[in-house]
């Protein structure tokens, strides 16, 4: 049993901190969660490991959200000028505010969508991600459909209104 | 002929549709050039977007071994196993301080609220009465400051992995101060520990603290006694705080009680030692409670069986920077004649902004 969340671990390792990277937005932050999880299934020994790791990674990563949005809330109080991201040409743009600009549109999109997008992005099946969201099997393909389209547009948004400023 | 919707199209590029509605889709794209230009559409739409989430990832870094992850679970962080291993060690330092500490060399006292009886044991029966405190009556620690067992001391990284440990569950005890059990006996009981860590550095660290003038870190109450604004080892659970009405606080206080601005106070309490303490509760919100802890700066120090309380506890702390929690942690400054103290289940940094904040309540 060990064995098999040890090949689970190196094929999935990645792309559950990917798929964490996106929910915090801290690549370091995001492999803590991801052994955290890890270290949870070698304890729980869950029958579907690869599904449990992603349904505890998105629970941890709400938990993050909900005490990043605490402080956030409070720093509000303190500060009313938000920090603007600088417009860039687009040929000038870092890695950074790419990411920033992608977080921003991902931000756009309904918590269902977005977290469909990210399981498929993270290498789930339609069945294993029906499994995970509620939602039909039939209703995946609609789903990430439309959320590939708010996400690109979201993003277009961003870049035409240049002084975009990044949400989160 | 109705045309193909996107939902079935992106099924078919990701690989997702089941054969026989695949058949049908391709026969279907092969009669509907509608159809197959939707297809294209949609597969470019596809690429944009997993280009755009490509391009908002980490750096990808080796998986570390999964062995070490064996490792590591073997202490993984269940906050139950931490309590016990909290308590166990709290239990096992106040044992061995009891134990061997020398009875000559009381000089001086650490008041700390705390679970009647369960610090009790280290009082020393020949000294006089305490000072009458108001109810609910608390339980009066004494704590020796010198402690020259450091077999009684945690080795600092012990310490410092359970306090990181505990962080959450300090915070938690922060938001429900009602919470029982191992962590709440823990939390209470930490001040005790704390004290028990080697103080020797903690003079530097008073320097440090005096440099930053008004606004200082934890280390304020390392302020010399003589300055009059010592602090004492309170600890974080003020549940058996008695509740009192604004008039009283302005009454003890000898001025307006101070608190954030646009914050609902949710209570106002004071010490149970005669030191006209005070502690305004705001809520920052439905889960988070800021605590600002208040006294006039020219109050007399509470003194302990006649020995004037000497900071000892957040000087040990000190000692050891690991140990050093991020939470619920205190920082300190003067307002107007108010000597004010934050604590509320933020960082460091976030309470230190909300210091700053603090004014005298409207």
């Amino acid at each position: 049993m060990p064995d098999d969340i040890a090949d689970v671990y190196r094929n999935t390792y990645p792309a559950l901190v990917r798929f964490l990277y996106r929910k915090v937005w801290d690549a370091e932050r995001a492999e803590d969660l991801a052994q955290e999880a890890f270290a949870r299934a070698l304890v729980h020994r869950p029958e579907n490991t690869r599904g449990w790791l992603f349904v505890v990674a998105a629970n941890m990563a709400r938990d993050e959200a909900r005490k990043a949005a605490r402080e956030k809330r409070h720093l509000t109080l303190l500060k009313s000028e938000p920090d603007a991201v600088p417009s860039t040409p687009e040929d000038e743009i870092d890695a950074d505010t790419q990411r920033t600009r992608v977080r921003a549109a991902l931000d756009q999109l309904t918590p269902r969508d977005r977290e469909a997008l990210l399981l498929w992005d993270a290498g789930m099946s339609y069945d294993e991600i029906a499994a995970q969201t509620g939602l039909s099997r039939g209703a995946i393909g609609t789903t990430l459909a439309r959320a590939r389209r708010r996400l690109v547009e979201a993003y277009d948004a961003g870049l035409e209104g240049g002084q975009h400023v990044a949400r989160g | 002929m109705s045309h193909v919707d996107e939902g079935t199209l992106h099924a078919y590029i990701d690989g997702e549709l089941p054969p026989n509605e695949r058949t049908a889709l391709e026969a279907n794209l092969a009669q509907c050039a509608t159809c197959r230009a939707t297809l294209a559409e949609e597969r470019a739409l596809l690429e944009r977007a997993s280009a755009l989430l490509g391009s908002a990832r980490p750096v990808e870094r080796p998986a570390p071994p999964f062995e070490q992850l064996r490792r590591s679970q073997k202490r993984s962080p269940w906050h139950v196993r931490t309590s016990f291993a909290w308590a166990a060690s709290i239990m096992l330092a106040l044992g061995l301080g009891y134990y061997l500490r020398d009875p000559g060399n009381n000089t001086s006292a650490l008041y700390a609220p705390s679970e009647p009886g369960f610090v009790a044991q280290n009082r020393d029966a020949a000294e006089p009465p305490p000072a009458p405190a108001a109810a609910p009556v608390p339980t009066l620690g004494r704590e020796q400051q010198e402690r020259r067992q450091p077999a009684s001391t945690p080795p600092t990284d012990e310490v410092a992995r359970l306090e990181s440990r505990v962080d959450s569950a300090v915070a938690a005890e922060t938001r429900r101060p009602r919470d029982s059990g191992a962590e709440a006996v823990a939390l209470k009981s930490s001040t005790q520990l704390r004290n028990v860590a080697p103080a020797t550095t903690a003079p530097k660290l008073m320097d440090t603290s005096l440099r930053l003038e008004a606004v200082v870190v934890t280390g304020a109450g390392a302020v010399d006694k003589d300055a009059g604004v010592a602090v004492r080892g309170r600890a974080t659970t003020t549940t058996q705080w008695q509740i009192i009405s604004r008039g009283t606080a302005t009454t003890l206080l000898g001025t307006d009680p101070v608190g954030l601005p646009g914050l609902a106070t949710r209570r106002i309490r004071r010490s149970p030692a005669p030191d006209a303490t005070v502690v305004v509760e705001q809520v920052l919100d439905s889960s988070t409670v800021i605590q600002i802890f208040q006294r006039s700066a020219d109050s007399p120090l509470y003194v302990v069986d006649g020995v004037p309380l000497q900071q000892s506890a957040r000087a040990a702390r000190e000692a050891a920077p690991a140990a050093a929690p991020a939470r619920a942690d205190r920082l300190a400054r003067f307002v107007g004649r108010l000597r004010v103290e934050i604590a509320g289940p933020l960082s460091l940094d976030s309470l230190n902004r909300l210091l700053e904040e603090v004014q005298p309540l409207p």
